[in-house]
């Protein structure tokens, strides 16, 4: 048992580093990444920019990819005017859901995103999704003609399906609509329906109500 | 000068701008005048299967505490808590541990809003400025992985 726990440890240890950016890559060709890069260049970078596939999203939504130079500001502006506006979509039905998608540095300000917008638009159904996106990068040697090495890199991303139409509570990483005043008490109802865990921050009258979604382990702090 | 009083589960760096959404109540401040201390977030309920993932720590440490958990625990789930700069670092370890199991863990991920408190500490007590707080906020997740019941 120990020495399985020990390989799976080292399996794990060539993606173990953190920093997006800096994430050791799976190397195509096996020179010394350290000691070569510095004279190499990127040519290219191809991102898969697909949209994670969550249940319940509807095909036409609205995707925002959010980067990490992309100002919130901007992004809000835009992803609120097309959720707040009713049925005055071109294609004449007001827009239901949107999506947003952030990888590596740029996850945090994917959550801030979606965090504001929630509290700007009442009542958004949350579906959040965490995955892997593989990058590749083509490097250039420094002598011209050398063949070009690519790079395939994994970094962490995140997908957030927010919805005004109910999405399925069974799903993982499904959150409910939150409560609006946030010092308000949860309401019986909510204790009896055990899908919240309540985290009392103790600040003042803060409170984090997270949906976790544990029918058998209700934890009322 | 901007410095964290002890250290803990804070993520946000030093240089850390201010969060986007800080609120109405901005101070207008004069940086040479007072002294930002960020106070400590909120402890937050801890139970034993309870993460809560730091940038001071050591990542492998981290990553081999959760391992350990799910492991050698036997717990059947855990959650992996990170605010802030750590909410990376906290995917990260949630998805190291699901790649590590050959797919057999799930993760649930939630996004929250915790409120942080600093204080503004007038650097000279001579003159009439007042101690103030500040507060604002930070996105968080928490994320449960855990194995599915069969």
């Amino acid at each position: 048992k120990m020495q399985a726990t020990r390989h799976t440890n080292n399996i794990s240890e060539p993606l173990m580093q953190q920093s997006t950016t800096l994430s050791p890559p799976v190397l195509a060709s096996p020179p010394s990444p350290k000691l070569g890069l510095r004279n190499f260049k990127r040519i290219s970078r191809t991102e898969d920019s697909s949209v994670y596939p969550i249940p319940g999203r509807a095909p036409d939504t609205l995707h925002m990819r959010v980067r990490e130079g992309s100002k919130i500001r901007n992004l809000l502006r835009f992803a609120s005017a097309r959720m707040q506006e009713e049925g005055r979509d071109s294609s004449g039905r007001a827009l239901r859901q949107v999506v947003f998608t952030g990888s590596g540095r740029g996850v945090t300000k994917t959550i801030t995103c979606v965090e504001i917008l929630k509290r700007k638009v009442a009542g958004l159904h949350q579906v959040s999704k965490l995955y892997y996106k593989t990058v590749n990068e083509v490097w250039e040697g420094p002598q011209q003609g050398a063949p070009g090495m690519t790079m395939q890199r994994t970094i962490p991303a995140i997908c957030i399906l927010l919805s005004k139409d109910p999405l399925d509570p069974q799903e993982p990483g499904y959150q409910s609509p939150q409560i609006l005043n946030r010092s308000a008490s949860i309401s019986s109802d909510e204790t009896k329906n055990s899908s919240f865990i309540t985290q009392y921050c103790g600040c003042k009258n803060m409170k984090i109500v997270c949906s976790f979604d544990m029918p058998q382990h209700v934890i009322i702090l | 000068m901007t410095e964290q009083r002890t250290p803990g589960m804070s993520a946000a760096p030093p240089t850390a701008p201010a969060h986007p959404d800080s609120g109405s109540q901005a101070v207008e401040m004069d940086p040479v005048e007072y002294t930002l201390r960020k106070r400590l977030p909120r402890k937050l309920p801890k139970r034993r299967n309870d993460v809560y993932v730091n940038m001071k720590t050591d990542f492998r440490a981290q990553l081999a505490r959760c391992q350990k958990l799910l492991e050698g625990g036997g717990h059947r789930e855990i959650c992996v808590h990170g605010l802030g700069l750590a909410i990376n670092r906290a995917i990260n370890i949630a998805l190291q541990l699901q790649a590590s199991s050959q797919g057999a863990l799930q993760l649930a991920a939630n996004t929250s809003t915790v409120e942080l408190v600093d204080d503004l500490e007038p650097e000279d007590p001579d003159e009439a400025g007042e101690p103030m707080t500040r507060t604002r906020n930070n996105s968080a997740i928490h994320i449960k992985v855990f194995y599915p019941d069969p």
